[in-house]
């Protein structure tokens, strides 16, 4: 497969939301009084300023896959993030806040498709913002797990499960209750009070569905 | 594509033999292989620190490479009797790449013959100039690289036929620079160093 073509793949993968293949349902939520204590979810997403440098490999359904380092750098306020590739070439840098939005700064084609950089910002703020939006409950979902359930206005659901095996989970779920992405943790350290993975891998289901994997280079807390 | 292929050019170019500087090296060497081990320090204007890659690069006459990196990523791109292939560890195995830069290597064997034949300055990507004995600067003929790689800054190491470093700017506060060490030219390599992952 020619270069140009293999990422329009991964493009595609990242842009298309299709209906889930292999379905997974919402589970059902236990409320929050038959827990003991209150799940740490806050723990799941970095608070305060951070740097992450990660080692990423695509993988698109048919199996092709590339890997790529990717930084990540956090504020209260900006979002920072680039794709190199290990050679050392910038792909991809651009920079999200709530009040300037979207600032793609550099972006070597197809990169420089904006429903790319969309994408992207869309798995980094999975991955590393807690949602804000909606409602929130407490509870318990099936194998006794702790789990914040937020819920937006438009129906969509994000679980955030603090404590699975040895780390955290995310599942998102869209309006018709069906996952749409997972972000699995493993290996959590425990560093400023936030639990950090070393290895995170997030699924995309559907037509398009993709799979990043993430292992962790480096975090830093300023 | 062709500013992916600049980047492997670029990456590739202390291959060249000093008779392709022209007039910053006054001694000629006649390049067969080089082996050398290189750190790669990537900068960047949202980066609290560089990222630094450590490896291994090879390369024999005519067409085999073997371009290395152990840490952080470990990946491997070869090239041998006309075959490419790149290799990422992943899950604890080499597993083969289709990513970035297969095409641009197969760009590069032209461009490597040339460098061999000691035909660096009629590189048709870049223009050379000499602001010491010890420094070749290479600018993007065509603006539209110009806006992806501004320039590249190639120092010489004291080794005749070797580089110490190349510096190739991305812009004013991105660069990446690979440093040489090391370095033996010259001498057969096995070429199963061009095969095995």
């Amino acid at each position: 497969m020619k270069l140009h073509n293999f990422y329009l793949v991964i493009i595609l993968s990242l842009l298309v939301a299709c209906a889930a293949e292999k379905q997974i349902d919402l589970p059902g939520l236990n409320p929050g009084q038959q827990i003991q204590g209150r799940p740490n979810c806050a723990a799941v997403f970095p608070q305060g300023k951070w740097q992450f440098v990660h080692s990423i490999n695509f993988t698109v359904k048919n199996g092709t896959s590339t890997t790529v380092l990717g930084v990540t750098s956090l504020t209260e306020k900006i979002i920072n993030c680039a794709l190199i590739t290990v050679e050392g070439l910038t792909l991809f840098e651009a920079a999200y806040s709530k009040e300037n939005g979207l600032e793609i700064r550099r972006a070597i084609p197809p990169f420089d498709n904006p429903r790319f950089a969309d994408g992207l910002m869309s798995d980094i703020q999975t991955i590393f913002l807690s949602p804000t939006a909606g409602d929130v409950q407490e509870g318990q979902i099936t194998g006794a797990l702790a789990v914040c359930r937020h819920t937006d206005d438009s129906g969509r659901i994000i679980d955030v499960l603090p404590e699975v095996d040895d780390c955290w989970q995310i599942k998102s779920y869209s309006s018709d209750m069906t996952l749409d992405r997972s972000v699995v943790g493993q290996s959590c350290r425990k560093k400023s009070s936030t639990l950090i993975p070393e290895y995170l891998e997030l699924n995309s289901y559907g037509q398009t569905g993709y799979t990043l994997k993430m292992t962790l280079i480096r975090a830093d807390n300023f | 594509m062709k500013s992916l292929t600049l980047l492997f050019t670029t990456f590739l170019l202390f291959l060249a033999p000093i008779s392709s500087f022209g007039s910053a090296v006054q001694d000629q060497v006649h390049l067969h292989s080089i082996r050398a081990d290189f750190v790669q320090e990537k900068h960047l204007r949202i980066l609290a620190k560089p990222i630094v890659s450590t490896g291994i690069f090879a390369f024999q006459a005519p067409r085999s490479l073997r371009w290395e990196y152990l840490v952080p990523i470990p990946s491997i791109l070869l090239m041998h009797d006309g075959k490419l292939s790149k290799f990422v560890k992943t899950d604890g195995r080499f597993i083969e790449d289709q990513g970035i830069g297969l095409d641009a290597m197969q760009f590069m064997l032209g461009e490597i013959s040339n460098w061999l034949d000691g035909r660096f300055t009629d590189n048709e990507m870049f223009v050379a100039s000499f602001p010491d004995k010890q420094t070749i600067l290479l600018e993007p003929r065509e603006q539209s690289l110009a806006g992806l790689i501004s320039r590249i800054e190639l120092r010489l190491a004291d080794q005749k036929g070797v580089l110490n470093s190349i510096t190739i700017y991305e812009g004013s506060d991105s660069y990446t620079r690979m440093t040489f060490n090391n370095a033996v030219i010259n001498k057969i390599i096995p070429s199963a160093l061009f095969i095995q992952k």
